[in-house]
């Protein structure tokens, strides 16, 4: 039969976002892939050259916009290694909390809309209801259910309010037991297990060489994970595990370890809030008026040329990375360059050869278990 | 019958439901009733229309997960009839809920050719309305509405959920308004901002 | 409490790898040295500058002895009032993970504090100065590295700078049809409105003064 190129255009149910896979079919074969991002290009990096650096942080929220948290926290560091600003360690408490409640509201996105791609339409409605939970949360911390510019340079904008701490405790024990829901619902759910199983394989180096981290290498059975590698905030403080799996097979992992993996993520960020709760410097009822120095610390707004800062930061999706330049008195106090790796712009490419030689019933089962954000992808 | 055709019988069905027909609107303009069969065909298809509206499945950014969560437990578009079709050629309403740069321009302007009328557009969000927060960007329109005609703005940085399902109301008054009217007629029409009341 | 590297893991095994670079690479003009972050944890670094011709040596070296098997990022930077030798900066990020050999079908799970020598996780930062110009080119790590693969397509699309060797460059985030030599990030291009500045000043207006101010009424 003869080969065909397909476009599974910019505007699809399943593509997770706006870019475009196109597949050379072989009947039902997928004999070679293509993926041409850039529809969501905004020339972030260009517009923050004309920004201060707190104004830069809701750009980085608009970045991923699922997980925005851990990407302001992550262009934050950055400017902190730029500015040599210090941060107090109850601070550094409140963002460990902040972004884990992040990852647990991002993972619950992901679940959301990969259930309705394998045929589980169910679990948009679960997850979306429980990731409103979650929302609420951060709502009380940053104003907003989306985006929250809520980290600043030398601590946070304000402090947790009172009884959030109690809300939250009481809001992850109901969560850990909706976990077991979700894996009752799906670990014996026979379409599940054929459509995840068998499909997608990927092994730990060939992903590491390709720049692909994150949960997709933590699927391969290595327990890389950039909060202990490279570390950061106040994650060796607290009581948690890198999530690991075994994966299924000699070809490395399949989506279904990696579905596997975010769930056990989803544990271990419960129980890093857990126990942050109890940790926190200052205990976790009182609330400082913004500006106290138990939350933040006045720090330089004006970079001397030359001075650069990089920051290595685990996010959802993967390792993300920012790299800022100051300018000096020419620049005032705006960066001279701000430069933004993004885990998902190389694990796209990635993904589309990880494709070739399954069905084309297969693509969303697999695209969808790398956890796609093309926000991040098109800076 | 002859060769070329022509039939002399009046009993031919072609001729006979030509002249039942001709007879028959005759009749019915006469007595006014025609005027009030359209009147209110048109009242039911537009009432039929403004509560179901379809929605294309398209996610450009943030917005989107605003869209998909206003379909969710906690706020439940369903309910208004909201319902999110994958093809442009079965929905009703296009919702803009992104930022539109140079390399997406001309999809979306296809897509929203591809919508049979009657077509309605909503701009969600502040980067669809004006490009938002990247309104310098050497790459973002200035605003969906420089390539579509846009029916309701929804501002906000996303819009929460509510407003949304706001915007889909004020839709819909604006339907009992114009009615099916062809959206490229539409330019005298002031275009709704949500809030501005 | 959970697993981590310490800080002293950290410097040793960033200072073993600034020796092992100085001892090949010094003579050649290859500077490396250990630079500390300046917030968080200050963990340590190896912070390296070479020039364009050198690179091909130094990124094979990385990789092969160093054990370096991540790279993270490519950044370009256009220096127009810089000088003569300083035109252009190509900034790589690199890390060396503990993942060599993995066995099939296994699972490791590495505890920071057991880990030693080769194994300690470091980031690597290499500058690379090219002349001042309109052709600044810097040799392709494609075949070395696939990471760097679309980070380098990003930079010739976003900065304009060529990698030399890698095949198949295409625009990667602007449209295809941007014209031959539009590279956005370069800092003759300006951003929209960029010289409105009250926007920023004044952003609610307050400096604002009414028209019929200073009249006596």
């Amino acid at each position: 039969m003869a080969e065909m190129w397909i476009t599974m255009g910019p505007q699809h149910p399943m593509t997770h976002g706006l870019w475009t896979l196109r597949v050379k079919v072989d009947g039902e074969t997928v004999t070679d892939t293509e993926a041409e991002l850039g529809y969501i290009h905004r020339g972030v990096e260009k517009i923050c050259e004309a920004r201060d650096f707190t104004q830069i942080t809701p750009y980085c929220d608009r970045l991923c916009y699922v997980s925005a948290m851990t990407w302001a926290h992550s262009y934050i560091m950055a400017a902190e290694d730029l500015l040599e600003a210090e941060v107090p360690e109850r601070a550094e408490y409140i963002r460990l909390m902040a972004a884990e409640v992040q990852r647990l509201a991002s993972h619950l996105m992901w679940l959301g809309a990969f259930g309705p791609d394998i045929g589980n339409l169910t679990l948009m409605t679960w997850c979306l209801r429980d990731r409103e939970m979650f929302l609420d949360l951060l709502q009380e911390l940053g104003g907003s259910r989306m985006h929250y510019n809520y980290p600043r340079v030398g601590g946070v904008k304000r402090d947790i309010p009172i009884g959030w701490a109690n809300r939250l405790k009481a809001k992850v024990k109901l969560f850990e037991n909706r976990i077991n829901e979700y894996e009752m619902l799906l670990d014996e759910s026979t379409i599940w297990l054929v459509r995840l199983q068998g499909v997608g394989y990927a092994t730990a180096e060939d992903q590491l060489n390709a720049g692909v981290t994150g949960p997709n290498i933590r699927a391969a059975g290595v327990n890389t994970d950039a909060r202990w590698t490279n570390p950061y905030s106040v994650y060796d403080q607290v009581d948690w595990e890198p999530a690991v799996e075994k994966p299924t097979s000699v070809k490395g992992a399949d989506c279904y370890d990696r579905y596997r993996v975010r769930m056990e993520e989803m544990r271990q960020s419960c129980r890093m809030l857990l126990d942050a709760i109890d940790k926190i410097p200052g205990g976790a009822n009182t609330h400082y008026q913004p500006g106290d120095e138990m939350i933040i610390t006045k720090a330089p707004t004006r970079a001397p040329e030359g001075a650069t800062g990089f920051s290595t930061y685990e996010c959802t999706r993967g390792v993300s990375n920012f790299y800022l330049q100051g300018g000096g008195d020419a620049r005032g106090k705006n960066p001279y360059r701000v430069s933004i790796r993004s885990p998902m712009f190389i694990t796209i490419p990635y993904v589309a050869k990880t494709m070739i030689g399954y069905k084309v019933a297969d693509i969303p089962a697999i695209m969808g278990s790398f956890d796609p954000c093309i926000g991040e992808t098109d800076r | 019958m002859s060769e070329t055709g022509e039939n002399y019988t009046t009993f031919n069905s072609r001729s006979l439901i030509e002249v039942v027909g001709d007879v028959t609107d005759e009749a019915l303009k006469a007595t006014k009733i025609k005027q009030l069969l359209s009147v209110l065909a048109g009242r039911f298809f537009n009432w039929a229309g403004r509560k179901s509206l379809f929605t294309l499945h398209l996610g450009i950014k943030c917005c989107a997960i605003e869209m998909a969560a206003s379909a969710t437990p906690r706020f439940d578009g369903d309910r208004f009839g909201v319902l999110f079709r994958s093809s442009p050629r079965q929905s009703d309403v296009l919702l803009v809920n992104g930022p539109i740069s140079k390399k997406f321009a001309d999809p979306i302007v296809r897509l929203w050719e591809q919508m049979p009328e009657p077509k309605y557009c909503i701009a969600m969000g502040e980067c669809a309305i004006s490009g938002g927060p990247y309104y310098q960007s050497y790459n973002i329109l200035e605003g969906v509405d420089t390539v579509i005609p846009v029916d309701v703005y929804i501002p906000g940085c996303p819009p929460r959920p509510e407003a949304l399902i706001d915007g889909f109301g004020k839709l819909r008054e604006k339907i009992i308004r114009i009615g099916g009217a062809p959206s490229t007629g539409r330019d005298g029409d002031k275009p709704i901002i949500v809030g501005d009341d | 409490m959970g697993t981590t590297v310490t800080k002293e893991q950290n410097s040793s095994a960033a200072k073993a790898a600034v020796e092992n670079l100085s001892a090949r690479f010094s003579d050649a003009g290859v500077t490396s040295e250990v630079v500390s972050h300046s917030a968080g944890k200050k963990f340590d670094f190896v912070r390296i500058k070479c020039s364009p011709e050198q690179w091909r040596a130094v990124a094979k070296y990385l990789k092969n002895e160093i054990g370096v098997n991540h790279c993270a990022m490519v950044s370009g930077t256009h220096y127009p009032e810089g000088s003569a030798e300083r035109g252009w900066e190509v900034a790589y990020h690199m890390n060396r993970w503990p993942i060599h050999n993995v066995e099939a079908h296994t699972m490791t799970v590495h505890k920071g504090e057991e880990l030693e020598g080769d194994e300690i996780p470091i980031e690597f930062e290499i500058f690379i100065d090219l002349p001042a110009g309109d052709s600044p080119s810097v040799p392709s790590v494609q075949d070395l590295w696939v990471g760097a693969d679309w980070n380098e397509k990003e930079t010739w699309d976003l900065v304009g700078i060529d990698f030399e060797g890698h095949e198949n460059m295409h625009r990667v985030l602007n449209p295809h049809d941007s014209p031959v030599g539009f590279h956005p990030l370069q800092r003759q291009h300006k951003i929209r409105y960029h010289d409105f500045n009250e926007m920023y000043d004044d952003p609610q207006g307050f400096g604002r003064k009414p028209v019929d101010e200073g009249r006596v009424k």
